[in-house]
């Protein structure tokens, strides 16, 4: 009879250590462990006072071949994407200056709303070297938009939108040389989790296109951590 | 093999083939050509289907071709496992003769009858326990993974799509699994002996709805591969209509399951109304029966409501109809009401069998007749006929029909009265009984005290005011899995150690029994408290981060969960261990009243050698009036 | 089926498991309604509007209502258990009695259960009157809300063109939200004024609430609507009326 409890204990073992097993695998096989953090950049004089400065640079493609996802584009190479990542790591209580070269063509918004700059200093960002608080809604490529829980103690809402670069200016192949630059600065508050993800179109022909690459991490949208320095 | 492969339908006509077809036929022949055949169909719609069409509101070539290989699948796995040789020898004109049909009987096949289409009702019975123990391993896994997630602080362990994926999946194999745990093995192995009935009465179809269950579980585990189901279990359009294409594997397999339930409902209901014994007036049936029969007769009507809402779903994603997309004129209402149709009656699907198995034990194990036979029908056709007119209480917050939430607030707190009568049965017959104490014993205490909370909660969130602060939160989690599991799931693990010996011919492990029960009550208990409380505190359900304010009763809830996973895991080792090697279990080990007691171990084919009668009900316990 | 009840016995309340079972059920009433009270008023919090204090005060009293059926049941399967329990592989002795039906205690108990349904139903269908007659207020603000994956975004239409992701409102002043989503279906809910609502896309869906506390509360959506809707949130800014007009102003809005 001991034996029996003996087995059953070691069917609950070996039961646990395949689901935990299991779990490991499912985490880091889907899990794109690689973070951009933001690179220091002295101190920037703020609405705030003097804060840590700190800039990131990242990217909008049409499709997957440039990116995180190897060198073919990985499983969806037609798939737009953001990179070099799409994990990003910028400090608490800084200024955080992000600037993003923006590739795609687009069209227009499903909501107006985000034509508008939100969560910036004086609410602009510098569109190709001019200073904007909104743009055109029928002419925006992707939006980069960081959002996060509502407990948070002090939240982070910033959203910026990317204008398309015009089809006529997009070379049959490969990327434009003349991609939008749009670069933005706002200032983070406590240590959070956060995460982004873009709010024009860009998915599949689905429901609001709003599937495919827009409803995958690691396409577009992904995780923004504000951590302590 | 090949021949079979070559030749599926023109060997019926050929008599010299006739015998090797049916016997060669097995589950290897069904999945070997249900592989080959959704390879077939994916290559022809992959090279004959029309690009999409730049006008289409949604994107439908990939979803069509999915959705067409699946169909492959499914007619190939259906042809291979044998079940078009009956209706295609029925449409010959020669139906099976006699040695042919015990063979289909599984008569002197030994183990190999359980990879066959084979039609004996014990061997189904058998097909479905071993079906629903997998799928609740493959459940149960995946709600570990779940509370894995949630049980790291803040959550976010796994990627959110990730995380949605297992979210749905759990969901819908958790539902389909305890739909089928009682009605299922024990309603088709136990049920016929208990009606005194030597087989159902469609045995053909008894097989037939097995084996669609078999056959729609690769589509939806295949969906993990296709982006996962990643709208929950209620695959709510227009959510459903954005999802990737493992979204076509969901709607496969509910699609293939309702047949099978439909298919199942039919049968077993014909069965009970047709093939009782002579003597069992409806009033010496025992109560499990019309448990079964409420079950599945309520399967009828609703689940083709389900099908048709998928089929929809699917030709929403497939050929770009609109019925769910309220740009071309369809709304997300439809679905809504089309799915929770269905969906209420379906946790009385669940929870009534559970209960009639409990009230059917509850006289064994008190030694007392059964307390008011005729309240607890009364309450089983209450709860039926009341949990049609119910739906749309899930539906209070959605804006659909304002106006229509009074009234259906009306309906859902009027059955609270006949779920009372269930519980006044139960109560009523452990009173003044003789306690035999066993795990089906303390099922019933456990049940009585799980489907209190679950009751109760329900009654807070049938209230519309109440409604509107809970809806969607993990309160609602908790107040489900306390009806479907801690009721459901209770009765139906009472249920396999209670007819563990009629059905294996070996008693189960008592010692093993008993720690199951602890470790999955107590852990039960602990976990979804946890969850009630997070759900007060206002988290919302499906999601894989959270507030740092719920991380407390998050890791309570996670730490309880394993618990649960380890009493699982001894019951399946007893299951295992008890059925290879238990000890003999002789003809009544319980000395239970009901037919199903009256046959020896193992069950012969026919269950009877003659045919009983009955003259009494089956709850004649208790000394004589003293 | 004999209906026969127990021989009548006048001293029914005089034995011994009857007496203990009325006094477990005294006990486990109060239990049961104390402590379930207790554990919903303090998981809640504090409500931040009437709407959510009438929320928590059905709740206390619907659990009130209920303990003594719960309590019951438990005290009739608690005195089951004190009795004599077998343990063994042959079953125990038949019971003494064979009591099948009780024609009293099932009226009884229907009755008993179908008056508390009633007053569910009834108190349920009042309050629900009063919150569906406050869409009607004529003196509300009105604001508009829309969902999108996986953000809310607030219109203030009675203040020009004012638009934010975090909700402002003015305390004490009733206010109808207007519904609506522009992709799948989304559920809006501030969690500490207990009410919700769904947005659909193509319709417009309403409920109204009155916030009574200045103070910042949650929204979440609670449907879920893909892969960010763990982070469809936000929070609410409950302010004075003049930091309100403060604030709008400040947004280039006119009060």
């Amino acid at each position: 009879m001991n034996k029996r409890l003996v087995a059953a204990l070691g069917t609950v073992v070996l039961g646990g250590a395949v689901i935990a097993g299991l779990g490991t695998y499912v985490a880091s096989a889907k899990n794109d462990s690689r973070v951009l953090a933001a690179t220091p950049a002295g101190t920037m004089e703020t609405p705030q006072g003097k804060l840590p400065h700190y800039t990131l640079e990242m990217a909008a493609y049409p499709d997957s071949m440039a990116g995180s996802h190897g060198k073919d584009g990985g499983v969806h190479a037609d798939w737009v994407t953001y990179g070099p990542v799409t994990n990003f790591q910028v400090p608490a209580h800084s200024a955080i200056t992000i600037t993003i070269k923006q590739y795609d063509s687009g069209a227009r918004l499903n909501n107006d709303f985000f034509a508008t700059v939100h969560g910036t200093i004086d609410g602009t960002a510098t569109i190709n070297g001019v200073a904007v608080k909104s743009v055109d809604p029928e002419a925006v490529g992707h939006t980069f938009t960081v959002h996060g829980l509502a407990d948070a103690k002090s939240s982070l809402f910033v959203s910026v939108p990317l204008p398309a670069v015009p089809d006529e200016k997009l070379p049959p192949t490969g990327y434009t040389t003349n991609p939008t630059t749009v670069t933005f600065t706002f200032i983070t508050g406590d240590a959070g989790d956060y995460v982004w993800n873009c709010e024009y179109p860009c998915g599949d022909g689905t429901t609001a296109r709003f599937g495919g690459p827009m409803s995958t991490q690691g396409y577009m949208a992904g995780n923004f951590h504000v951590v302590n320095a | 093999m090949t021949t079979v492969l070559d030749h599926p339908t023109s060997a019926p006509g050929n008599s010299a083939m006739k015998r090797p077809l049916i016997e060669r036929l097995n589950v290897f022949t069904a999945f070997g050509l249900g592989i080959i055949s959704a390879i077939v169909f994916w290559y022809l719609a992959r090279t004959f289907l029309p690009e999409n069409t730049e006008g289409s509101f949604i994107k439908t070539r990939l979803d069509a071709v999915t959705i067409i290989a699946m169909l492959g699948w499914f007619f190939g796995f259906m042809t291979g496992i044998g079940a078009l040789i009956g209706p295609f020898r029925w449409l010959l004109g020669k139906d099976l003769d006699h040695d042919e049909s015990m063979f289909y009987a599984g008569k002197d096949q030994g183990i190999k009858r359980y990879f066959r289409y084979t039609t004996d009702h014990k061997v189904v019975g058998i097909q479905y326990l071993v079906i629903t123990i997998i799928i609740f391993f493959v459940g149960g896994t995946l709600a570990m993974l779940i509370r894995m997630n949630l049980g790291h602080a803040g959550g976010g362990w796994l990627q959110p799509q990730t995380y949605n994926a297992i979210v749905g999946t759990h969901g819908i194999v958790m539902i389909v699994g305890t739909i089928i745990m009682i009605t299922g093995p024990f309603g088709n192995f136990i049920m016929p002996i208990m009606i005194g009935a030597r087989d159902m009465a469609f045995p053909r179809l008894n097989a037939l709805s097995f084996w669609l269950i078999v056959a729609a579980i690769p589509p939806m585990l295949s969906s993990f591969f296709f982006g996962g189901i990643s709208t929950g279990w209620s695959a709510y359009a227009p959510l459903a209509s954005q999802a990737p294409p493992g979204m076509d594997g969901y709607i496969m397999f509910i699609v293939i399951f309702a047949i099978s339930t439909m298919v199942a409902g039919a049968n077993i209901t014909t069965t009970v109304v047709k093939m009782r014994a002579k003597g069992m007036t409806w009033n010496r049936t025992p109560i499990f029966i019309y448990g079964v029969v409420a079950s599945v007769a309520l399967a009828l009507p609703v689940f083709p409501l389900f099908f048709l809402s998928q089929v929809m779903s699917a030709m929403d994603r497939a050929v770009g109809s609109t019925f769910y997309d309220v740009r071309g004129g369809g709304s997300g209402w439809l679905y809504e009401n089309l799915f929770w149709i269905m969906g209420h009656p379906e946790v009385y699907v669940i929870l009534i069998p559970a209960v009639a198995a409990l009230m059917e034990m509850a006289p064994v194990f008190t030694r007392r007749p059964l307390f008011s036979f005729n309240t607890a029908i009364m309450g089983i056709a209450g709860i039926s006929g009341l949990s049609i007119l119910v739906w749309a209480h899930h539906m209070y917050v959605t804006g659909w029909a304002p106006l229509l939430n009074g009234p259906f607030m009306l309906t859902t707190e009027l059955i609270s009265i006949p779920t009372g009568m269930l519980f006044l049965v139960l109560i009523g017959t452990l009173w003044r009984g003789r306690l035999w104490m066993t795990m089906p014993t303390a099922s019933i205490y456990a049940l009585l005290w799980n489907f209190m909370i679950g009751g109760i909660t329900g009654i807070y969130l049938s209230d519309v005011p109440v409604d509107g602060a809970l809806h969607g939160s993990m309160f609602v989690t908790a107040h489900f899995h306390y009806t479907l599991m801690g009721a459901g799931l209770t009765g139906a693990l009472a249920s396999l150690v209670f007819w563990f010996p009629k059905m294996t011919g070996r008693m189960f492990d008592r010692r093993l029994s008993w720690i199951a029960f602890w470790l999955v009550q107590i852990g039960f208990n602990v976990a979804f408290i946890g969850m009630f409380l997070v759900g007060l505190a206002g988290q919302p359900r499906r999601v894989d981060a959270y507030a740092a304010l719920f991380n407390q009763g998050n890791s309570v809830t996670t730490m309880a969960a394993y618990s649960i996973m380890a009493g699982m895991l001894v019951l399946l080792y007893g299951v295992i261990s008890s059925w290879t090697n238990g000890a003999i279990a002789p003809m009544n080990p319980w000395f239970a009243k009901t037919l199903d007691w009256t046959v020896p171990n193992p069950v012969p084919l026919e269950n009877f050698e003659v045919l009983p009668v009955v003259t009494s009900d089956p709850y004649g316990y208790g000394k004589a009036q003293s | 089926m004999s209906d026969l009840d127990v021989k009548k016995r006048p001293s029914i309340f005089k034995r011994k498991d009857v007496r203990l079972t009325g006094f477990l059920w005294v006990i486990f009433s109060v239990a049961i309604g104390y402590f379930a009270g207790e554990v919903q008023t303090r998981s809640m919090g504090a409500p931040a509007s009437d709407t959510m204090a009438t929320t928590i005060n059905m709740m206390k009293v619907f659990t009130w209502v209920s303990a003594p059926i719960a309590g019951l049941v438990g005290a009739l399967a608690a005195t089951t258990l004190l009795s004599k329990l077998h343990f063994g592989d042959t079953p125990p002795e038949e019971a003494d009695h064979e009591i099948r039906n009780s024609p009293r205690i099932v009226s009884g108990w229907i009755v008993v259960s179908a008056v508390l349904c009633l007053f569910a139903v009834v108190w349920g269908m009042v309050v629900l009157q009063k919150d569906d007659a406050a869409l009607l207020n004529p003196k509300s603000m009105n604001v508009n809300v829309v969902g999108q994956q996986w953000v809310w975004n607030f219109d203030y239409v009675d203040n020009g063109k004012v638009r934010s992701s975090d909700l402002y409102l003015p305390v004490n002043k009733p206010v109808v939200f207007h519904v609506t989503s522009k992709d799948v279906i989304h559920s809006f809910w501030i969690v500490q004024m207990g009410i919700k609502i769904d947005a659909n896309p193509g319709y417009l869906t309403e409920t109204s609430v009155t916030p009574n506390k200045i103070g910042v509360f949650d929204v979440r959506c609670a449907e879920l609507c893909g892969l960010l809707h763990a982070y469809m949130q936000t929070k609410v800014h409950v302010v004075s009326q003049a930091d309100y007009d403060s604030w709008i102003q400040s947004q280039g809005g006119k009060i």
